[in-house]
């Protein structure tokens, strides 16, 4: 049985023909694309229907999202959310809450909505927005039911009386100089660690997590997503995140699929030399199912994390001389990518500062001086700074880009006053760059870092505003065509899936995210605004409300 | 009512990758000569070897080896804080913690304030035959650097292949092949600790000062002040101008080595660094400077 889909207009991605009104699809395959009155051949010899829902509607390649965290999104997910940025969630829009009175009358809201001892988790708090937070101020608002208050950067957290009382917090183990303040509330760095060893029975209690992953499925549905990449499978640990993926993440309710890219260092974790790596890698294969793929990926970790202005930059580095960190020594880094890279494997390496990504691409440079490979898919993950005469050697490398282009929205211009200054903060994120270069350049959310929303990302890649309204590096911004290119099959080409999805034609799998108006003709600044009507996953229509 | 002295001291290994972490710790393991109740933290048991008989028999999993005087070594997989929680209620009394190879002691150090814990001292390992190169790499040299600058002591490996190898700040160091490194890592203390409560077992037994002159001394003083040094000085190490040029001091126990330098290395610091058993012996020491 055929089905012919007619749409007011469809966008392929597919450069030999770019735009056309039908596609006909067998069994959650592409048979024909183009204008209905070619498809005769097709139809005279099956039966078909005609689907005409989205026929005043305009259908898209479906949207790949190649770079985010299932696990930690669902540990994240359960919980309720007061952030300075405006989050799109399936279940309600979080509204930005931009000062304090804003966040203790949410928070006062969210209290009275739960029963008496139901514990309280908010996540998203920023003191440059909200406040200085404590356990008084908490208290003040929810008296003494258990509240926890996460930072937006995860790296710290209050609790009130009664959720310390809940997790059991002994106050008199409490010494200064402990990242504890326990008159705050306030825990921090190490102090963190002891709180979360004390929370873990609430957040990664195993009802807590599958609830998790049942949100991150609509999220993902909800930001029009049929593909993403799970950039650091194994992040907690292997069998317990691979049991659950399969079993919430797979099924014929589940509009999407999932590249599964094992986190390197975790996989050879207890000693296990490196070029033992591609062994065991090798064999999470047979754990493939139908929408679940390990493929000859893996990920990989070069410097610290951007949010925590712990990338490794070079010179002049940051304002205030602090120095970024390595999240593997560098000789055990370029360890782990001889192993895979000579065992053929396409390598992703998370890198943040332009000190990290010149590293990585020496490595790189290196390998391809051992081993010359083409078309190996090496990609740089994140790429938050860089120099323009790095883009040359990406280039020249052959290498590809998958950015968090929401770090100029968010960061870029706390970073020009705390930071790295004007010029650097408004050239993070150099895709107008990449684009030029010929590089094949994705955009990604690494959610929770960023919304998952691919429409919000085209987005700040096309009009490169930051969260105070400021355009940033106007240069480096790209177009719609490139933005929704960088979505779909740029993506597909990062997560090696290119075959058969990112775009429209005949022979690849019936993936399409279909919206009200047109994103390559509407106001740009609209475009993270546009509803999503539906996405068809192989074939089968999951209607977005 | 709390009980006393309940909180465990961590002794921070550092350095960065090749400096000798896991050789100096193989050889604490191998020793016999851990204290009591010690607690080795290691990253991974990847090229930890424990000889067999000093494994207590069925002692032997993934995580744990267990050691003869009721010590045990841990793998704790880039986990500390899950690590420390679990030894919380052992009988563990002190803990050795091997760093990662591009941590910072200051960081690290922090991380060991947890609650039932605080740093006791970090000593850093310096590979006598690369630091100098790798303190110029574009990557590590100011991570590296910054290990140094941040330790409370420091153990210099391999000088055996590179004996002309100094170190250009005035810190206290001791060699890694000394007969005695062991137990002065183990009882060395960090400055930092003043007022915090240290059961008597486990205060520090090493103590060190630095001395440093604003004008030249004569040769005839220095020799006859080293002389007059307490019995409970150890180590004395640095770089003296005196009458007669720029002296390099060197004394290990009472065997002194007094060596005479054409030029000082402009990086160079002057001073000597002071180490011995005895506090009030240190703080007797009066040297015009």
């Amino acid at each position: 049985m055929l089905t012919l889909y007619k749409a007011r207009s469809i966008i392929t991605m597919n450069e030999s023909l770019p735009r056309a009104t039908a596609v006909l699809v067998r069994d959650g395959m592409i048979v024909e694309v183009g204008e209905p009155e070619h498809m005769g051949p097709w139809l005279r010899h099956e039966e078909y229907v005609v689907e005409d829902q989205f026929a005043e509607k305009v259908i898209c390649p479906g949207f790949i999202d190649p770079h985010l965290h299932p696990s930690m999104a669902a540990v994240l997910l359960p919980m309720e959310f007061i952030t300075a940025m405006r989050w799109k969630l399936p279940w309600g829009e979080v509204e930005p809450v931009t000062d304090a009175e804003g966040f203790d009358r949410r928070m006062g809201a969210l209290s009275a909505k739960k029963s008496v001892d139901e514990p309280l988790f908010i996540w998203g708090y920023h003191q440059l927005w909200h406040g200085p937070m404590s356990r008084a101020r908490i208290e003040e608002i929810v008296g003494d039911k258990p509240t926890v208050v996460w930072h937006r950067s995860f790296h710290e957290l209050y609790m009130n009386a009664a959720a310390m009382e809940m997790v059991g917090v002994v106050a008199a183990e409490i010494k200064p100089g402990m990242q504890i303040d326990i008159e705050r509330g306030w825990f921090f760095e190490g102090g963190l660690g002891y709180a979360i060893n004390r929370l873990n029975p609430w957040i990664l209690a195993p009802e807590k997590y599958a609830a998790g992953l049942k949100r991150l499925k609509q999220v993902v549905h909800h930001g029009g997503h049929t593909t993403i990449g799970d950039l650091a499978t194994g992040m907690f640990n292997f069998s317990a995140e691979a049991e659950a993926l399969s079993q919430h993440l797979e099924g014929d309710d589940v509009p999407f699929r999932t590249r599964l890219v094992a986190h390197g260092t975790v996989l050879t974790r207890g000693g296990v030399p490196p070029q033992q790596g591609p062994e065991l890698a090798e064999a999470l294969l047979q754990r493939n199912s139908h929408r679940l793929h390990f493929g000859r990926h893996i990920k990989l970790f070069s410097d610290g994390a951007f949010f925590s202005q712990l990338a490794q930059l070079q010179e002049p580095g940051y304002i205030d001389g602090h120095h970024g960190e390595w999240l593997t020594t560098p000789e055990i880094l370029e360890q782990h990518i001889r192993a895979y890279w000579h065992a053929g494997y396409q390598i992703h390496v998370h890198v943040t500062g332009d000190l990290g990504l010149q590293l990585t691409l020496d490595i790189l440079q290196k390998m391809q001086e051992e081993k010359p490979r083409f078309n190996h898919g090496f990609t740089l993950e994140h790429f938050g700074f860089s120099t323009p005469e790095q883009i040359r050697q990406i280039q020249a490398l052959g290498a590809q880009v998958s950015a968090n282009v929401y770090y100029l929205h968010e960061l870029s211009d706390s970073y020009t006053q705390n930071g790295i200054g004007y010029e650097r903060a408004s050239q993070m994120a150099r895709l107008g760059s990449c684009f030029r270069a010929g590089i094949n350049t994705t955009v990604h959310s690494d959610f929770t870092m960023a919304p998952a929303e691919p429409l919000n990302s085209m987005w700040v890649a096309v009009n490169r505003v930051n969260h105070v309204g400021n355009v940033m590096g106007a240069t480096e911004a790209i177009t719609a065509q490139q933005a929704l290119q960088a979505i779909t099959l740029n993506a597909a080409h990062v997560i090696g899936m290119a075959d058969i999805t990112g775009s429209i034609r005949a022979g690849k799998r019936a993936d399409f995210t279909v919206l009200d108006e047109d994103p390559l003709t509407c106001d740009p600044l609209d475009l993270r605004d546009i509803n999503i009507c539906a996405t068809v996953f192989e074939g089968k229509i999951f209607p977005l409300a | 009512m709390i009980k006393m002295f309940t909180e465990k001291p961590i002794t921070l290994i550092g350095g960065y990758l090749g400096a000798g972490k896991t050789t100096f710790i193989n050889r604490l393991l191998n020793s016999g000569g851990l204290p009591s109740r010690t607690a080795v933290l290691v990253n991974d048991f990847g090229d930890i070897n424990v000889d067999e008989q000093l494994i207590r028999s069925g002692s032997k999993s993934d995580q744990v080896i267990g050691l003869a005087n009721g010590c045990v070594c841990c793998s704790i997989a880039d986990d500390l804080t899950s690590a420390l929680e679990t030894l919380k209620s052992s009988a563990i009394e002190r803990v050795l913690l091997e760093c990662s190879g591009v941590a910072e002691p200051q960081k690290a150090r922090v991380q060991c304030h947890y609650p039932g814990y605080y740093p006791h001292a970090s000593v850093v390992l310096v590979d006598a035959l690369n630091h100098q190169q790798r303190c110029k790499d574009k990557y590590v040299g100011t991570l590296v650097a910054a290990q140094v600058q941040q330790a409370d002591l420091i153990v210099i490996s391999k000088s055996a292949l590179n004996p002309d190898f100094r170190l250009q700040t005035l810190q206290p160091s001791i060699d890694a092949d000394d007969q005695d490194a062991m137990e002065v890592v183990l009882g060395w203390g960090s400055e930092s600790n003043h007022g915090q409560s240290i059961p008597p077992n486990l205060a520090p037994s090493f103590f060190t000062r630095t001395w440093q002159s604003q004008l030249p001394v004569s040769l005839a003083d220095l020799t006859q002040r080293l002389e007059d040094l307490p019995g409970s000085v150890q180590r004395v190490k640095g770089l003296v101008a005196t009458d007669a040029g720029i002296i390099e001091v060197q004394r290990v126990g009472t065997d002194t080595q007094l060596t005479p330098w054409t030029q000082l290395p402009h990086t160079a610091q002057l001073g000597l660094v002071i180490i011995a058993s005895a506090a009030d012996d240190l703080a007797s020491i009066d040297w015009a400077s």
